[in-house]
């Protein structure tokens, strides 16, 4: 008899109530897309930059994470960057933006757009 | 009673100050916006102008600050305000109102103020600035022409 192995598993990326809600909002009236796409892409002064898009299928070498009933995929290319990060979304009455709090990250651009790991 | 409009205007008014308001603030607009029409510039585009209807409220305005800071030296900087002092410029259109101080207005003179909306992130912006050299890729900072 050979024990079961518990391994413990951990989303690779963590929505807040805030990013939940303004996802499902965003895919509300697009029955055509099945989530968000985040990548990140060489770009800005630190390095990397942080892309959204929406996406109609998923691609064999993404990542899924499902959270409260939305769906986001992870591009491959930036799953090694964004593992354990949460995602935000932060809104007041000049701007309105999702954010990243990614702990792998070393150092940020002024305006929080930009990083490097 | 001798009582004094003064430029910059604080709040909350004492009441019984006996100066309305309305009479108070559109002195001293009309004033900034005279001397706007002699020097400097800033373009709103309808983007722009569109967020500013849906946000305005209470007298609040848009106000464009520049500060050092940033990767590339300078960055822009956006905060709703509710008092214009004397070293300011008033822009309005279309029944919205953006305000920037000389000192700032230096180094946007002819640009253009744009709210822009992605996915990732909507905010207001600076683009096709004149004065600047180069920019960030966020569009948030910037080195000045030289």
């Amino acid at each position: 008899v050979t024990k079961r192995k518990l391994l413990p598993t951990r989303a690779a990326l963590t929505l807040t109530p805030s990013a939940v809600n303004k996802i499902k909002q965003l895919l509300q009236n697009k029955p055509e897309y099945i989530g968000l796409k985040v990548g990140v892409r060489t770009r800005g002064c630190n390095g990397l930059s942080y892309t959204l898009e929406y996406t109609k299928e998923k691609a064999q070498a993404d990542e899924e994470v499902l959270q409260d009933g939305v769906r986001v995929l992870i591009e491959k290319k930036a799953q090694l960057t964004l593992l354990g990060t949460e995602m935000d979304y932060v809104e007041n009455k000049l701007s309105s933006e999702f954010i990243f709090n990614n702990p792998n990250i070393k150092g940020t651009c002024g305006c929080g757009e930009s990083f490097n790991i | 009673s001798t009582k004094t409009c003064l430029p910059s205007l604080s709040f909350p008014f004492h009441p019984t100050n006996g100066i309305s308001l309305k009479q108070c603030s559109s002195s001293v607009l009309q004033k900034d916006y005279d001397i706007k029409s002699s020097s400097g510039k800033l373009n709103l585009s309808d983007a722009c102008i569109k967020k500013l209807q849906e946000i305005k409220g209470n007298g609040e305005f848009l106000r464009v600050l520049i500060q050092g800071g940033g990767c590339s030296g300078f960055q822009y900087k956006f905060s709703l305000d509710n008092s214009v002092s004397e070293d300011d410029r008033v822009f309005e259109q279309d029944g919205v109102m953006v305000v920037v101080d000389k000192e700032s207005l230096n180094f946007i003179n002819g640009a253009t103020l744009d709210y822009s909306e992605e996915l990732i992130r909507s905010s207001f912006q600076i683009v096709n600035n004149p004065q600047a050299d180069h920019g960030c890729s966020c569009g948030t900072s910037f080195s000045v022409k030289l």
